[in-house]
């Protein structure tokens, strides 16, 4: 008897979510099969790519960058100049400067930068904070002011600020927000029930469920992504059927296959090759496990994740 | 597999209120009895008319329009001995959130209610019996091929044909539970579908104690792979229950405040 193959389409989809504005506006989500599995129905949005710079310009440490932005002399040209990176959809700030254990800017110094980013691009604009609660905290919500009427996505909300920023960000400022929980798969629905119960719809939130670069635990970060991919289609829950964006740059640019230098392993060659090489198969992999969008350094890792992406979706 | 599903039974002519309802065609006792079954968490609302000889059609037709209109296009089971009145209802019935059920069929004189089903795309709750309770389960597995073969030459998806094994009184039938509980599991073994009216174990016992008679006996029928049952969604303590087991059969994912979803 022939084979017979049955498309694996689920009656349930993951939200669609669109940040930014205008022609350039990015909507993630959307789909109701697995991740890449195309032959089962069409994937509704494609998978975004997220250029990441910092408040300080460019991550200097990443070999070949400075020749990417060369020329640009200041942070709404180095902006400028990401949002134009071929396979670029939407442009990443980091304000790690803010961080008070780093450089300590204060708040009004990081809004202003969020602001210069945000006016000089046509893209789509994700703000990450320094990782300090209390700091994140304010500076998401003045962040959010500046920024009112760009549709901004906010990255991320934990579990001890969520209240704070979905008020201020989402309910304020109308900006979107992203749910951020560690490869913990009960935390991250735990953290969209407690964010869907202050009243955010759905088409306002998505969630960052963790990252890892590939080799360094990232099995985790596969597995928790299968199972909230799974329960989101297969169960129906409406509380992990957020999309999903992950942050790959920021992983994959500091483990020591991209950042040993040629002159103590030789043996492993080029180091911006291998750097590469480390974000590209980061990506790949959490493209694989179902984000929705992932956040990358590389010019040349994001042409050839874009490659990818178009390739197959 | 798949989350437990509940049908709601408070909208019920057994009721006076809505029987009266019924009567006037008042429709704000009754959306506000379906109102509450689905804040309490019901998958679908049984809609229990009873025999209405008179003017089942109309009446079916009315509920079934009334309260999908006004709840979201909650899925319904229509309950009623009128067959006419079933089809008039699967007339009028919106789809979006689930096929119609058809409640109920037997292995005797509602074998019929197979065909409305078949016809209509419904679901079929297939009552495990003939005239009065079976008396052990090879007459249950009888009456269910009986109506398992009904559904196959009319072309339905096994999986549309609830088998309710009948639910017993506790009281009384204290010796007759677990032969209950194992027909559960033959079926569930099968891979079929099964739904009950579960609340007629606590039936005649005080009403303090009807809570954790149901919840036990659905916590026990939930693992024996009963898939579905005819409850009070406003019964808390049953629907933790229910949402407890699924927790644990792992058809949920878990967090914190999985009761509260």
């Amino acid at each position: 008897m022939a084979f017979k193959r049955t498309p694996q389409v689920f009656n349930c989809s993951m939200n669609e979510v669109t940040f930014g504005t205008g022609a350039k506006a990015v909507t993630i989500g959307g789909e109701n099969v697995y991740p890449l599995y195309t032959f089962d129905g069409p994937i509704k949005n494609k998978v975004a790519i997220g250029v990441e710079i910092t408040d300080d310009g460019f991550d200097a440490s990443v070999p070949g960058i400075a020749e990417f932005y060369a020329g640009c002399d200041s942070i709404g040209a180095i902006a400028k100049r990401a949002s134009e990176m071929p396979g670029a959809d939407f442009v990443v700030l980091t304000l790690e400067g803010a961080d008070p254990n780093g450089k300590n800017k204060s708040v009004d110094e990081c809004a202003a930068i969020a602001k210069e980013v945000a006016d000089a691009i046509d893209c789509p604009l994700a703000v990450q904070g320094c990782k300090n609660i209390e700091k994140d905290t304010e500076l998401f919500s003045k962040v959010s002011e500046v920024c009112a009427g760009k549709n901004i996505l906010i990255v991320s909300a934990r579990q001890e600020d969520y209240k704070t920023i979905a008020a201020s960000a989402v309910m304020a400022y109308g900006q979107k927000m992203s749910a951020e929980s560690a490869v913990d798969i009960n935390l991250a629905k735990q953290l969209n029930v407690l964010i869907s119960q202050m009243g955010i719809a759905p088409e306002n939130c998505v969630q960052n469920v963790g990252s890892a670069a590939a080799g360094y635990g990232f099995e985790y970060v596969a597995s928790t992504l299968d199972r909230v991919v799974g329960a989101a289609l297969t169960q129906n829950d409406g509380m992990l059927q957020m999309p999903i964006v992950t942050p790959v740059g920021g992983e994959s640019w500091v483990v020591k296959e991209s950042t040993a230098s040629e002159a103590d392993v030789p043996e492993w060659g080029n180091r911006e090759e291998r750097g590469i090489e480390m974000e590209v198969s980061t990506a790949a992999a959490c493209i694989i496990g179902g984000s929705n969008a992932v956040f990358m350094r590389h010019p040349e890792a994001v042409k050839t994740i874009s490659n990818l992406v178009n390739a197959l979706m | 597999m798949a989350r437990f599903i509940t049908i709601g039974e408070r909208i019920h002519c057994i009721s006076p209120t809505i029987k009266k309802a019924m009567e006037e065609m008042n429709p704000e006792p009754i959306l506000k009895r379906a109102k509450e079954q689905i804040a309490c968490g019901a998958t679908y609302l049984d809609v229990n008319i009873g025999p209405a000889e008179k003017n089942g059609e109309e009446l079916m037709k009315w509920a079934v329009q009334l309260i999908q209109s006004e709840c979201n296009n909650i899925p319904l089971c229509l309950d009623t001995s009128n067959l006419k009145a079933i089809e008039a209802g699967i007339s009028v019935y919106n789809r979006t959130n689930g096929k119609p059920i058809v409640n109920s069929a037997d292995a005797a004189d509602r074998l019929n209610r197979i065909d409305v089903a078949a016809a209509n795309d419904a679901i079929c709750i297939a009552l495990c019996a003939q005239q009065g309770i079976p008396s052990n389960n090879d007459e249950r597995m009888e009456y269910c091929q009986i109506m398992l073969e009904k559904g196959m030459e009319l072309g339905m998806d096994p999986s549309d044909l609830w088998f309710d094994p009948l639910f017993l009184v506790i009281k009384g039938n204290q010796d007759k539970q677990m032969d209950v509980l194992d027909f559960i599991k033959q079926l569930s073994d099968m891979g079929f579908n099964s739904t009950g009216g579960l609340s007629n174990v606590s039936n005649m016992a005080p009403n303090e104690l009807r809570p954790i008679m149901d919840s036990v006996t659905v916590a026990m029928a939930m693992y024996n792979g009963l898939t579905s049952a005819i409850v009070n969604p406003c019964d808390k303590r049953l629907m933790e229950t229910i949402k407890t087991a699924d927790i644990i059969k792992n058809e949920m994912m878990y967090a914190d405040s999985y009761l509260e979803l």
